[in-house]
């Protein structure tokens, strides 16, 4: 079983979109996928069409499998599960500052559905906290949308910078160009820059789509209701791209 | 999630439920999205012993031709099929079928059997997904209907399956109840029979080896009788097959069934009076006699991956032409043999033998007519059996060809007779006796090929000489691939004769004369009252 971890320290670079397109294409693949939402707002959840659960449990999430479990649904498609959001999420910083070894909860809690899932997606809040510590825990592969201007290009760094001052691997870290738009000229520069400055982004580019931004109005992946567009089939080639890296991590 | 219960369940729709009131009743309660609709004339593959059933599987040859294959259990689940696809209608074969899991199975079961359609139909295939207002999909659910090709509206058979989706078991369990409230009901038998039952289509299982079971106290002659009758229908349902040239096999069955027939018409020929003897067996001799050429090149075409190997690499497309003659060969005298088979002068011939068998051979009394089949088997086995030994010792280094051949004849006799009268004798005891018997058999039989094939390859050679242009490396890779023959047969005459060793020891001998007797014990109740 893999983990990845859909993250940026920033809003709106679409961390959602490639939880949910990613998730889909890995279900598509054959693989048996979990789409975790952790963000309380509940975007991935909505796409899905699965509204949170109603009732605001506590500490479930990071202690008791067997109810974790029962908040799982499956989704409109095979083998792709979903483990929706919960507005309680949004409490998950301090219900961890209060356990001991506050930051491994959610390695040890996803590494008992070992025999569930082939591959967990982490669709993360934009933050850096304690949550966020879990998260570089527990991925083996942190994938950061990277909107290609000046400001998220220093987010990037930030983040590379935790990485270096907290001890995590800096090698899991995988960053995409996101919400690209080719006759920007802004951001053709900032591309050509920054992977020459970082030769570890992935080669699939995510280009700034009208059809991706409908997905709010088709309440599904844009993989399963616009496939055949250049800009959607990213997603897919994304998703290879991933399967590669994290065979030649093993 | 994988270890998630996913319920699920297959029902069978009554025929008098109408499509609107099943559709109707489900958007009662859910909203439905039709994810899938197609429909295509397809066919269901099997081979002719039916070996893909028999393994709980089942084919499907799609309208594009390519193949589906599927676990009984997964029937008509398109994520769960072994597919093939790049082949033709002709692709038939396991190596007509491009390297793929799906061959991988099929290899070891086909063997040199063909697939071929055993049922045509209409197949239509629709996903429902059972959704609520917001379009969240609650229940999967599929409906595979099956309609004759001249009727493609009116289903034959209507199979539902509803599949659970991780946490909804409410709304599956809410499906369940309306389909069973709509008469829906489970299949009795297992998921392949059931298909194949509302289809009508019945699997016939066919084995060249006869399974019969002989009463130790019939007579004699009634029960050769019957295991010529037998082994003649055996034969005659191999006829369609050789006509329309499907595969292999079933000439080589047929002949197989001949040769028992000649077996049994020959070594128990002392329930027959004499003069009939002769006729039956020049009757019996002719119809193989006729099948021996086709078989001959079937042979070879099948191993010629086997004889190419044979050679250095740079000589192997040498011998291509001789293949591309055979081929030739081949497809001259199937069609003979299919025009034979098909012709009314064959037909009048074995419907006449088939008469003769069929409600016991009618004839005057011989010495061994009536007596319990027993007794005939018993002296038939223990004869054969001193033959072989006596031979088998005398056999040395020196011993010539032509004598370790003829104990091989005799080997298979032995083996038709156990499959004869088998079933009169203790089982434990008759499976080690065979067990014996084939494993001496593999090796003479191994032995005798080559050397029927270095013949073979020997006449070919000579009618090289009369061609007006020769082909050099052809003749030189022919010597190439005889000579090779030739060491093999060497080394297998060895291993023949260090198997007969341990067949004819005193061990095996024990072991045929406590087998094989007349004891009262091993008759049945009423022969024994028969003798008090």
């Amino acid at each position: 079983m893999k983990i990845i971890a859909s993250y940026s320290i920033k809003g709106g670079v679409g961390k959602t979109a490639a939880s949910v397109n990613l998730a889909y294409a890995s279900a598509k693949a054959g693989n048996e996928t979990l789409l975790i939402d952790l963000d309380p707002q509940g975007a991935s959840s909505f796409y899905f069409r699965i509204g949170a659960s109603k009732k605001e449990s506590r500490s479930y999430f990071f202690t008791k499998k067997n109810r974790l479990l029962k908040n799982i649904r499956g989704s409109n498609y095979k083998r792709l599960d979903i483990l929706p959001a919960n507005l309680s999420f949004r409490n998950f910083d301090i219900m961890l500052s209060s356990m001991n070894k506050s930051k491994k909860r959610l390695k040890e809690i996803l590494s008992s559905l070992e025999d569930e899932y082939d591959l967990i997606i982490l669709d993360c809040p934009p933050n850096i906290n304690l949550l966020s510590e879990n998260v570089f825990n527990a991925a083996d592969m942190v994938l950061v949308p990277v909107i290609p201007t000046t400001l998220s290009e220093r987010t990037y760094e930030q983040l590379l910078n935790f990485f270096q001052n907290n001890n995590y691997k800096k090698k899991i870290i995988h960053p995409f160009f996101s919400m690209a738009q080719s006759k920007n000229k802004l951001h053709h520069q900032t591309i050509t820059d920054m992977e020459q400055r970082y030769p570890v982004f992935m080669k699939s580019i995510i280009s700034f789509s009208p059809e991706i931004e409908r997905m709010g109005i088709h309440r599904e992946p844009v993989l399963a209701y616009a496939s055949k567009k250049n800009h959607v089939q990213a997603y897919r080639t994304l998703f290879n791209e991933i399967v590669n890296v994290l065979a030649k991590d093993k | 999630m994988k270890t998630s219960q996913i319920n699920q369940a297959h029902y069978l729709l009554p025929d008098n439920l109408t499509k609107k009131l099943f559709l109707d009743t489900l958007k009662s309660s859910f909203s439905l999205k039709q994810v899938e609709n197609t429909t295509e004339n397809f066919s269901v593959l099997d081979n002719f012993e039916w070996r893909l059933y028999q393994k709980k599987l089942m084919a499907i040859r799609h309208k594009d031709q390519s193949i589906s294959l599927w676990n009984e259990s997964d029937l008509f689940d398109d994520e769960l099929a072994l597919k093939i696809g790049d082949i033709t209608s002709q692709s038939k074969f396991w190596w007509d079928f491009p390297d793929s899991p799906a061959k991988k199975t099929l290899k070891p079961i086909l063997n040199l059997r063909a697939l071929h359609p055993v049922y045509n139909g209409v197949l239509k295939i629709e996903e429902f997904n059972l959704q609520n207002e917001n379009g969240k999909t609650l229940v999967f659910c599929q409906l595979i209907s099956i309609c004759d090709t001249e009727r493609p509206r009116i289903p034959i058979m209507r199979q539902i399956r509803i599949s659970s989706v991780t946490g909804y078991i409410k709304e599956y369990n809410l499906a369940d109840k309306l389909l069973l409230g709509l008469n829906a009901f489970e299949p009795t038998l297992p998921p392949l029979d059931s298909l194949l039952g509302a289809i009508g289509v019945s699997p016939q299982i066919y084995t060249v080896k006869p399974e019969l079971n002989i009463p130790a106290n019939m007579p004699a002659r009634a029960a050769v009788s019957s295991i010529i009758s037998t082994m003649i229908e055996k034969q005659r349902l191999t006829e369609h097959g050789i006509i329309k040239d499907i595969d292999t096999e079933f000439l080589h069955h047929y002949r197989v069934a001949i040769r028992m027939v000649r077996a049994a018409i020959a070594q128990l020929k002392e329930v027959f009076p004499p003069q009939d003897i002769t006729v039956l067996k020049q009757r019996f001799g002719n119809l193989a006699k006729e099948t021996n050429y086709l078989r001959d090149i079937d042979v070879f075409i099948l191993d010629k991956a086997r004889y190419m190997n044979f050679l250095p690499e740079s000589m192997r497309n040498d011998l291509l032409p001789m293949f591309d003659d055979f081929e030739k060969n081949r497809q001259t005298e199937a069609k003979r043999i299919s025009r034979w088979i098909g012709s009314r002068v064959y037909r009048k011939e074995i419907e006449e033998l088939q008469l003769l068998f069929s409600n016991g051979y009618s004839a005057v009394e011989t010495a061994w007519s009536e007596k319990p089949t027993i007794e005939l088997a018993v002296n038939k086995i223990q004869k054969t059996y001193k033959k072989i030994y006596k031979a088998a010792l005398k056999i040395n280094n020196s011993t010539p060809d032509d004598e370790i051949h003829d104990i091989r004849i005799d080997c298979k006799k032995l083996r038709y007779l156990l499959y004869f009268f088998g079933s009169e004798f203790k089982k434990k005891k008759l499976k080690i006796v065979l067990n014996h018997l084939k494993s001496l058999q593999d090796k003479l039989g191994i032995f005798n090929d080559l050397t029927v094939q270095g013949e073979f390859l020997k006449n070919y050679l000579i009618q090289l000489e009369h061609k007006p242009k020769k082909d050099i490396m052809l003749i030189a890779s022919l010597g190439g691939l005889i000579s090779t023959l030739y060491t093999m047969q060497i080394q297998e005459r060895d291993k023949c004769i260090k198997e007969l060793a341990v067949f004819s020891n005193d061990d095996n001998q024990q072991l045929f004369s406590n087998t094989f007797i007349v004891s009262s014990r091993g008759l049945p109740k009423a022969h024994k009252r028969a003798k008090k």
